[in-house]
């Protein structure tokens, strides 16, 4: 009994010290699981179905991104959007194009060969846009003297706008290197050009511009990533 | 605590999405106010006795009423609104000329019109109004009415 317990305590002791060698010669994990590194690009895909459910706007958008190291991708969305903003007392339509450059992190921490993504990414969008006002009625406050509406557009172009943006998303791997990625956005304008005499309503790749200069946002998109190597 | 974090975070959400200009309560076109004055002691407000106050041919919008200040409204898509103002039988006419500027507010408030170089003018033939300045004109200019803040006009009888 004693002899078989110290026999075994031998048998610890000297696994450890087999362990405590291989350790010195060999790498600590021969297995290494290698994820493709390369150009992704897509399309939002809420876009086109908004434009289907809503008569009062158009848009498209197309997203890449380019993996620069482990958590770190440059990514980047180019689109054009329509939109018209129907109020009580007016009716303005925005239309133009717009670019967002910055950075995604992936802050999901992937089992084995998995490559999916919790995104923080950060964002600088401009837009380049014109804004018509369709129609539009003085609110004169009184029912004595009803005002009429005028229906003479009024358009202004060269409108820019910049701002910053926090996105926060998910993406998943559904097929080999098919990704659907799902982000919210929120938005701070940095500056926006108003048409004289009037406001900015909308901004493409900002949506609606509220009062403190802040919007929302929203991507659905579906990317297809070309692997360039693996790493 | 993780779940307090989520909340907190709801919470701003929906306060910042329903934002201050979904309402319009900001001042929009202004009425025109006036106060009347008595002529035979320019610093006291009188007030008019069984006034009656309405725009050429519409309603009346104050009847036999007894007021020291009054609002009207003027019209946005005119330059010229034609008053009858009256006490008991005796009407007097004012025609105020304008021009109407168009000014944009906010989102929800749309456009407010303000109305510049204001020219009141009172028929002096059967007259309860003696002017509007101290030294009884009956022609009276305003360089502008662009809120309602103050009254605008002061009428002496």
């Amino acid at each position: 009994m004693y002899k078989s317990i110290t026999s075994i305590c031998f048998l610890f002791v000297f696994v450890g010290v087999t362990a405590q060698q291989s350790k010195d010669s060999i790498p600590k994990d021969s297995i290494v699981y290698k994820t493709n590194y390369g150009l992704r690009v897509g399309i939002d895909i809420s876009k086109p179905i908004r434009a289907m459910l809503q008569d009062n706007y158009s848009g498209l958008e197309l997203v890449g991104d380019y993996r620069i190291s482990k958590n770190w991708y440059a990514a980047a969305e180019i689109g054009t959007e329509e939109f018209t903003t129907k109020e009580d007392f007016t009716n303005s339509t925005s239309k133009g194009n717009y670019i967002r450059l910055g950075l995604n992190y992936n802050s999901y921490k992937n089992w084995l060969d998995m490559n999916n993504e919790i995104i923080i990414g950060f964002r600088y969008g401009f837009a380049t846009f014109e804004q018509t006002l369709n129609s539009y009625q003085i609110n004169s406050g009184n029912i004595v003297f009803p005002s009429e509406t005028i229906t003479t557009p009024i358009t202004e172009d060269g409108l820019t706008a910049h701002w910053s943006e926090i996105q926060i998303g998910y993406r998943a791997e559904v097929y080999d290197n098919l990704f659907i990625t799902f982000t919210g956005s929120y938005k701070v304008m940095v500056s926006i050009t108003d048409p004289a005499n009037f406001k900015t309503h909308y901004a493409p790749g900002f949506n609606r511009v509220y009062a403190s200069n802040t919007g929302f946002g929203f991507n659905y998109t579906i990317s297809y990533l070309i692997p360039f190597r693996k790493k | 605590m993780k779940n307090y974090y989520f909340f907190l975070l709801l919470i701003t959400l929906l306060v910042s999405s329903c934002e201050k200009d979904d309402f319009c309560i900001d001042p929009i076109t202004p009425n025109m106010i006036i106060r009347f004055y008595d002529a035979t002691n320019p610093l006291e407000t009188k007030a008019v006795t069984d006034l009656s106050v309405n725009p050429e041919g519409l309603e009346d919008l104050y009847t036999s009423t007894s007021l020291d200040s009054i609002l009207i409204p003027l019209d946005v898509t005119s330059n010229q609104i034609i008053y009858n103002f009256s006490t008991g039988t005796n009407i007097d006419i004012l025609t105020i000329n304008y021009e109407v500027e168009e000014v944009f507010v906010s989102r929800s408030c749309g456009f407010k019109a303000i109305f510049n170089n204001v020219t009141i003018t009172s028929d002096t033939a059967n007259d309860w109004i003696l002017g509007f300045t101290t030294s009884l004109d009956n022609t009276i200019t305003i360089t502008t009415i662009e809120n309602e803040s103050a009254a605008h006009v002061q009428i002496y009888h």
